[in-house]
């Protein structure tokens, strides 16, 4: 069976000659349509660079990206902002809302570049305020806004256009404890309503027990992985406790 | 340590803000050579006008130091805001405020000097330029020697050190004030967007755009300017710009909110809140380059108007080469030949009487119908208005017609190499200045001239005469061969007038020495040149009706009044460019500076949009269209505005002066060169700005 994204012998280094750093090392795994992927790995251990490569802003050293069928590695530059445009959607730990729009023109940009008509992308960014809980405060600008709501506006607007995937760096990195859950309980949502394929970086264990399955990297390799299956989340919390504990994880970040 | 940090500090400074040290450079350097011309010891031996020289000059510099003081007072505060979580932090590290307000102090005087002593070198350049330009203007040979006056670097270094030391001690005050919470916040401050009343402001845009029509309507329309009206008219104009802008960003910004259909095709979403939001916060900056514009726009046309006056009438104003003018008609110019004799070599001269019959018609035609005199000399039925003329003692006309013979006409017209022309007893012939017969055409079946006809020899009846034409080639009318216009009629019917005053006219086989006409003056009383209205209880010299460009003299010697008005008209010229040129360049400094400074801030923006799928190729078109939005609106606004007066002055300059050039060319002139200055800032800050977003991208592709 093909699968929905497949990642082939990725590496990647930084630097070249004897300065060179490889950030990420042979890294093989797939990701199924619908499936919330998570990874999990010490700061330093490529967990960034792996996103950054399968979101296009990086490419590869070695290996292939395969979604679907399209190898990504193959692509041009601007084939690569076209299908960035058309199937992937970005939510990073600094928000990244432009700050000269209101929270409803964040949403609304990011399908005028797609080139929808008025009406489907109002009725659709709509749907998203409402989904999101963000339609009380649509009228106003980022920095009148918390948190927690800029988030699940940066959310709003990475689905509004239904990607392929949607790609979360830390979100809730800059969140107070209670906005994180809220977020997290949003991307489970959508995971579970809108059937969005997630992969989320984190090296925050609550975060992580919200995924289907977890990839844990260390020193750029992928040295195990945890299915929840049909777990409840606080035993897979202790699941995934007990893995960073027995590589030296970062026991700290847990809440 | 703290002079390392400060010498470090001026260079970042420098390549942060090159586009500002550019423009001090260049500033400094204009300025320079401009001093130059002040204080040229050639130039004070080259002209009697130096003085006119000195003054435009001096003028001008005064609204470039005004000018020149509110831009370094502008980038010494947008520096220390954009620094100021730097300074915070020093703060915070234990340095005192006065430690840190000496630091910057030294690091701007450092970074000024530095300017300053580019500005010279390339000061020292455009000085010859000027110079070379000058001299061509003034028809003279130029050989390159530096200017190198002590008094000229002092005047410039005056200037410049004032404008900075000026700023930097508000600056100190504004140090005094701040605290850490506050140095380190003062960025943040500045980012928030706050929107308030938009639907209000918004109406500010079309009542803005109503009150420039209507001052358009009465910039062309209202009659009685005086000084008040056109102060109310410069205040209310400023004010306009002002609320423009304001208006502007509100009418946008309730676009957007509206969800108007534009908002939804590409980019503009982005485009147009970008503009919002830089429109909205530099509202009065943009007001006050907008107002830089039009000064800058209109002092280049007024520059060009008065350049194609000395090209186009100027040359045509004397078609002899010696004219001279004296109250009594049966002079026979013989002192006035014996210099000429003596000083140089009489090719052809002519010397004849201008006759009057007591009557003045034609003034009177002239003085009710002519635009100059509107309807002030007009009786409610339309004819003179005595009472009021002779209370104005006006200097256009001689008191009576002035009338000339054939056999003089047509001497005239043979010594400028015109064809002789005939009439008969019964008839007339006009000579009018061709910029008259351009606003009257034909009006002499309005006239009722009166001379002898031979049938009537006898009796001595006088009857009407019947114009035989009108001729308009230049024949030095200000005054010698009448003022504006000349009756002409044959040498029989002058013979029945009375002599009204004498004229000689002259051509020369070479060129003219070039003191003839200080020693024609010389010859005459003082009283007569320079005491006019003694004169005029006698016999007083008229000079037409020309405006803006006037020289009613006595003695009129060509070669040597061509280069004095040249002289003099270029002192206008340059003036008003140096002005222009100076205005042009600061307000592109502060637009581009703007632009530059907070590419940090739109290197995330672009980054943002590189993340949600624009390509390179795509964003470097977004940001091609957010400089030239922002470039394009207070220029455009700009032309509008200064378009629309040039024209209006262009008008009256070509129906005052006769120039012929049509009224939107001189401001089309003065747009292109301006254009040309303002590509070269738009391309050094788009490559920049395209730089400072798109390098960081790469870095993170």
């Amino acid at each position: 069976m093909e699968h929905y994204i497949r990642v082939c012998d990725v590496e990647k280094y930084y630097g070249n000659g004897a300065g060179a750093a490889k950030a990420v090392d042979r890294v093989s795994f797939y990701v199924e349509k619908g499936e919330f992927v998570g990874v999990m790995g010490a700061s330093g251990s490529g967990k960034t660079t792996l996103l950054n490569m399968l979101s296009t802003i990086d490419n590869v050293t070695a290996g292939h990206i395969f979604y679907e069928n399209v190898d990504i590695t193959d692509l041009s530059e601007n084939e690569l902002s076209e299908f960035r445009k058309n199937n992937l959607g970005f939510v990073f730990q600094e928000y990244n809302l432009l700050d000269t729009l209101s929270i409803e023109e964040n949403i609304l940009l990011a399908m005028t570049l797609q080139g929808h008509g008025k009406q489907e992308i109002l009725k659709r960014c709509q749907e998203m305020l409402r989904l999101l809980d963000i339609e009380d405060i649509r009228a106003k600008f980022p920095y009148q806004v918390s948190g927690g709501q800029k988030q699940r506006c940066a959310c709003a607007r990475a689905l509004v256009n239904r990607p392929r995937l949607l790609l979360a760096d830390e979100p809730t990195g800059a969140l107070d404890s209670r906005s994180a859950q809220t977020l997290l309980e949003t991307f489970t949502d959508m995971n579970r309503k809108l059937q969005a394929t997630i992969f989320m970086v984190t090296h925050d264990a609550f975060s992580a027990s919200y995924c289907g399955r977890i990839l844990f990297l260390k020193d750029g390799r992928i040295f195990h992985e945890l299915r929840r299956g049909e777990k409840g989340r606080r035993e897979f919390l202790n699941e995934i406790l007990d893995v960073l504990s027995l590589t030296g994880g970062e026991p700290a970040n847990v809440k | 340590m703290l002079n390392k940090l400060a010498f470090r500090n001026v260079l970042r400074s420098a390549r942060d803000y090159m586009v500002y040290f550019l423009t001090m450079m260049l500033v400094t350097a204009i300025m320079f050579a401009f001093h130059s011309l002040i204080f040229s010891e050639e130039i004070k031996q080259l002209s009697e006008s130096s003085l006119i020289l000195h003054v435009f000059i001096g003028m001008a510099s005064f609204f470039v130091v005004l000018i020149m003081a509110w831009l370094i007072n502008y980038m010494v505060r947008f520096i220390l805001d954009k620094r100021s979580r730097e300074f915070g932090i020093y703060l915070l590290i234990g340095m005192k405020k006065k430690e840190i307000s000496r630091l910057y102090l030294r690091e701007s005087l450092l970074l000024g000097t530095g300017a300053f002593a580019g500005g010279l070198a390339l000061g020292l350049l455009l000085q010859q330029i000027l110079l070379a330009v000058l001299y061509s203007m003034i028809l003279m040979e130029y050989q390159v020697r530096l200017e190198w006056s002590l008094n000229c670097l002092l005047t410039t270094a005056a200037c410049y050190g004032g404008c900075y030391l000026l700023a930097l001690l508000q600056c100190r005050r504004r140090f005094r004030k701040m605290n850490i919470h506050a140095l380190i916040n003062s960025r943040r401050q500045n980012e928030e967007i706050r929107e308030s009343h938009e639907e209000a402001k918004r109406l500010l845009l079309p009542l803005s755009l109503l009150f420039l029509t209507a001052s358009a309507l009465v910039l062309f329309f209202y009659k009685a300017w005086d000084i008040d009206t056109v102060l109310l008219f410069l205040v209310g104009l400023v004010l306009t710009i002002y609320l423009f802008y304001t208006g502007a960003a509100a009418w946008v910004i309730c676009y957007i909110r509206k969800k108007g259909n534009g908002i939804f095709r590409g980019q503009n979403l982005f485009l147009l809140r970008q503009f919002a939001s830089k429109v909205k916060t530099l509202r009065f900056t943009l007001g006050t380059l907008t107002s830089l514009f039009v000064l800058a726009l209109l002092g280049c046309a007024v520059a060009m108007m008065f350049n194609d006056f000395q090209n186009q009438t100027l040359l045509k104003k004397w078609p002899f080469d010696v004219q001279v003018f004296s109250p009594d008609p049966r002079d026979d110019f013989q002192e006035q030949l014996e210099v000429l004799r003596r000083e140089t070599r009489i090719k052809e001269y002519h010397t004849y009487p201008i006759y009057q019959n007591g009557t003045d018609t034609v003034n009177a035609w002239l003085y009710t119908h002519l635009k100059t005199f509107g309807s002030q000399y007009q009786n409610p039925d339309g004819t003179l208005n005595r009472e009021k003329l002779e209370k104005d003692e006006l200097w256009d006309y001689y008191e009576y017609d002035t009338y000339m013979a054939l056999s003089d006409y047509n001497r005239l017209r043979e010594m400028t190499g015109l064809l002789p022309v005939e009439l008969e007893d019964s008839q007339y012939l006009l000579h009018l200045k061709e910029r008259v017969w351009e606003e009257t055409g034909d009006f002499t079946d309005e006239l009722n001239l009166q001379g002898t006809r031979p049938e009537f020899r006898q009796s001595g009846a006088s009857e009407s005469l019947q114009c035989a034409g009108i001729r308009t080639e230049p024949l030095s009318q200000d005054g010698h061969n009448g003022a504006d216009y000349l009756i002409i009629v044959t040498d029989y019917t002058v013979s029945r007038m009375t002599p009204y005053y004498g004229v000689m006219a002259a051509n020369l086989e070479e060129r003219a020495p070039k003191d003839l006409l200080r020693q024609l003056d010389g010859l005459s009383s003082p009283e007569s040149s320079a005491d006019f209205l003694s004169h005029k209880e006698n016999m007083f010299m008229a000079c037409g009706t020309d405006q803006i460009v006037v020289y009613a003299v006595e003695n009129i010697v060509r070669d040597n009044l061509i280069p004095e008005v040249k002289f003099m008209l270029s002192s206008i010229i340059f003036a008003l460019v140096y002005m222009g040129l100076v205005f042009v360049c600061i307000a592109l400094t502060v637009l581009s500076v703007q632009q530059l400074s907070d590419s940090a801030r739109y290197r995330f923006r672009y980054q943002v949009l590189h993340q949600i799928g624009l390509s390179r190729r795509e964003l470097s078109g977004v940001i091609g269209k957010q400089l030239t939005c922002f470039y394009l609106c207070p220029i455009l606004f700009a032309a509008v505005i200064s378009g629309t007066i040039a024209i209006y002055l262009g008008s009256k300059f070509n129906f005052y002066t006769g120039t012929h050039t049509a009224a939107a060319g001189y401001f089309g002139i003065a747009f292109l060169l301006f254009l040309a200055v303002y590509l070269i800032y738009f391309t050094v800050t788009y490559v920049g700005f395209r730089r400072n977003v798109l390098s960081s991208d790469r870095r993170a592709e």
